[in-house]
């Protein structure tokens, strides 16, 4: 019997794969060890070199080549996608949960027909069944959900498999090919990358962050953080909503599209652990939470908890701290 | 230019949700609706390309009778037209048969752009925007941050989302679909009064009909996820906490 297929879209920037390939091939191989399966992992780019000797925990790497794909398009993805997937007729197709492959899920699914479990953190196989586990409601519920049979399509959130399972000791065999299908006229054109500017306090290399999340309630609330924080001798970073309010600027934003960060102590203050946010600071050595939400997914990850008013708070901690250096 | 506007009403993840009976899905009575924060975005980049160019903008609210109220305020923001999309509870959040549902009245109302949130806190399966733009045959990119459309209406230049805070510049020939991830700024507010008075003198259209057959991902179990079982909890007034902290923090030896 010919093995099924497990099929790897390998997101990758700036001639680097991202961690979320690394953990999504880990998830693959995993699944396709233990069932003797097959794992495939394409990687759509302009220049193959970068990627051409990478030890990856596939069975083979295919990297496909056009100019069109020396950035993410997603309507040269898609293209390219499509015409591939239909030859390869895989089982699975599993990408990152991510603005890549949140892009390319609906036109994979349509196009060929198939379901798409998104925020994916397990997926695992029970005979023909495909079982996947699924974070919902910002991380307060999880969904089980299965497909019996035929092509299954799931998002992985980042940080679910130990990416360094993604890499193996020997590299797989590499097959390099030039785009099936012609991609000179698309509706989409990546014009620019702009990397993050890095004038402001760059949160990366801060020893001590005090997180404000949306409990924080308003802008003028940020001052008692900034002073609590520069008491701990560190600074303050933010999850996305406080951002997007423009309480705080970009650079100190934490989680998917942000920085991801491993503080020795991160202090979350009315931060809910939205899986996107925690994405980013799961990795921290000491993590307190402060909210009054005892259901919040924040307690999931942190060390220590607590469910007090945090605007009560962070006056009381600032005083204990400052009496203690002295201050 | 005409822009359309998908406002979606998800459950508010602040509230507690509490699991039905079937153990598949959310208890109906319990769960307090919210416009998904995505969507709110989605208006709020509407409105500041009608600030920019002549444009009408349309919004489609999707759910319960909550979804009547989003209109009101959405209306009470500036928005030109209200069109009102029942959803039974049970389909709420099946993207798949949404943008089946909503594609043939956005495809022959002719718009430039449509836009919603690039996520909804209650999806399972693709983005709504995604599936929205393969009925439409219309191209699609989304984790926007911004949106500047060419004069002509012909093209629009995006800003889209990539992690470690990179963005991408990209252009995009329209008509299309646009999943929004945050506007350029934060959504505007609209008065009691103003909303009061969308609600009583607005015209509300209607796209009634059963909702299409798509065959989607079935939810065989749902569950609250294991929250506090890691975190060791400190009890007590802020006091107490705050002293808890501290002794924490000194024995890592952070103070």
């Amino acid at each position: 019997m010919i093995p099924r297929e497990v099929v790897v879209v390998a997101e990758h920037m700036a001639a680097e794969l991202s961690d979320v390939a690394l953990e999504t091939l880990a998830c693959a191989h995993e699944l396709a060890f233990s069932l003797g399966w097959h794992v495939t992992c394409l990687i759509l780019v302009d220049d193959p070199k970068p990627f051409q000797a990478l030890p990856l925990a596939s069975d083979r790497t295919l990297i496909v080549t056009d100019p069109a794909l020396g950035s993410f398009n997603p309507a040269a993805y898609t293209r390219v996608l499509l015409h591939l997937l239909k030859d390869l007729s895989p089982r699975l197709v599993l990408l990152g949960n991510t603005s890549v492959g949140m892009d390319l899920a609906g036109p994979l699914s349509i196009g060929l027909g198939a379901p798409v479990v998104s925020g994916c953190t397990r997926v695992r196989a029970e005979g023909e069944r495909l079982l996947f586990t699924s974070k919902l409601c910002g991380g307060k519920l999880l969904a089980q959900s299965e497909v019996r049979d035929g092509l299954a399509i799931a998002l992985l959130m980042p940080g679910s498999y130990n990416r360094e399972i993604g890499m193996l000791d020997r590299v797989p065999r590499v097959d390099v090919q030039a785009s099936p299908v012609p991609l000179e006229t698309l509706p989409l054109r990546f014009l620019e990358l702009v990397e993050p500017k890095m004038e402001d306090v760059d949160v990366t290399k801060v020893p001590i962050l005090v997180a404000a999340g949306r409990g924080i309630q308003s802008r003028e609330n940020i001052e008692a953080m900034e002073s609590l924080a520069k008491a701990l001798g560190g600074a303050v970073c933010a999850t996305r909503p406080v951002v997007d309010q423009r309480w705080l600027p970009r650079t100190r934003q934490i989680g998917r599209s942000g920085m991801t960060v491993k503080p020795r102590l991160y202090l979350a203050l009315g931060v809910s652990g939205a899986p996107e946010h925690v994405e980013g600071m799961k990795d921290s050595e000491l993590i307190v939470a402060v909210n009054t939400d005892p259901d919040a997914p924040i307690f999931d990850v942190a060390h220590y908890g607590a469910t007090v008013d945090l605007l009560e708070l962070v006056p009381v901690l600032t005083e204990r701290i400052k009496a203690l250096r002295g201050e | 230019m005409k822009i359309a506007v998908i406002l979606r009403q998800v459950p508010d993840v602040v509230e507690e949700l509490v699991i039905a009976a079937d153990g598949r899905s959310l208890a109906e009575d319990e769960v307090t609706y919210i416009t998904n924060e995505g969507d709110e975005h989605a208006l709020e980049m509407a409105l500041i390309l009608k600030s920019r160019q002549a444009a009408t903008v349309t919004a489609v609210g999707v759910g319960g009778d909550e979804a009547r109220d989003a209109l009101a305020t959405a209306v009470a923001k500036g928005v030109d037209e209200a069109l009102f999309v029942p959803v039974p509870f049970e389909h709420r959040g099946d993207n798949h048969r949404l943008a089946a549902h909503l594609a043939p009245a956005i495809k022959s109302a002719g718009y430039d752009l449509v836009l919603t949130g690039v996520w909804a806190a209650d999806q399972l399966d693709a983005g709504l925007a995604g599936l929205l733009a393969v009925h439409l045959s219309l191209p699609y990119v989304g984790g926007l941050t911004s949106v500047a459309a060419e004069p002509a209406g012909d093209k629009a230049t995006v800003r889209k989302e990539f992690p470690g805070g990179r963005l991408g510049i990209i252009e995009v020939s329209l008509p299309a679909v646009l999943g929004i991830q945050s506007a350029e700024q934060p959504p505007r507010y609209a008065s009691v009064s103003k909303v009061s008075q969308a609600k009583r003198t607005m015209q509300m259209k209607e796209l009634s009909g059963p909702l299409p057959n798509v065959e989607g991902v079935h939810v065989s179990k749902l569950m609250k996820s294991e929250t506090g079982v890691k975190a060791e909890m400190l009890s007590g007034d802020v006091e107490r906490v705050a002293d808890g902290i501290v002794r924490i923090l000194r024995e890592r030896g952070v103070v």
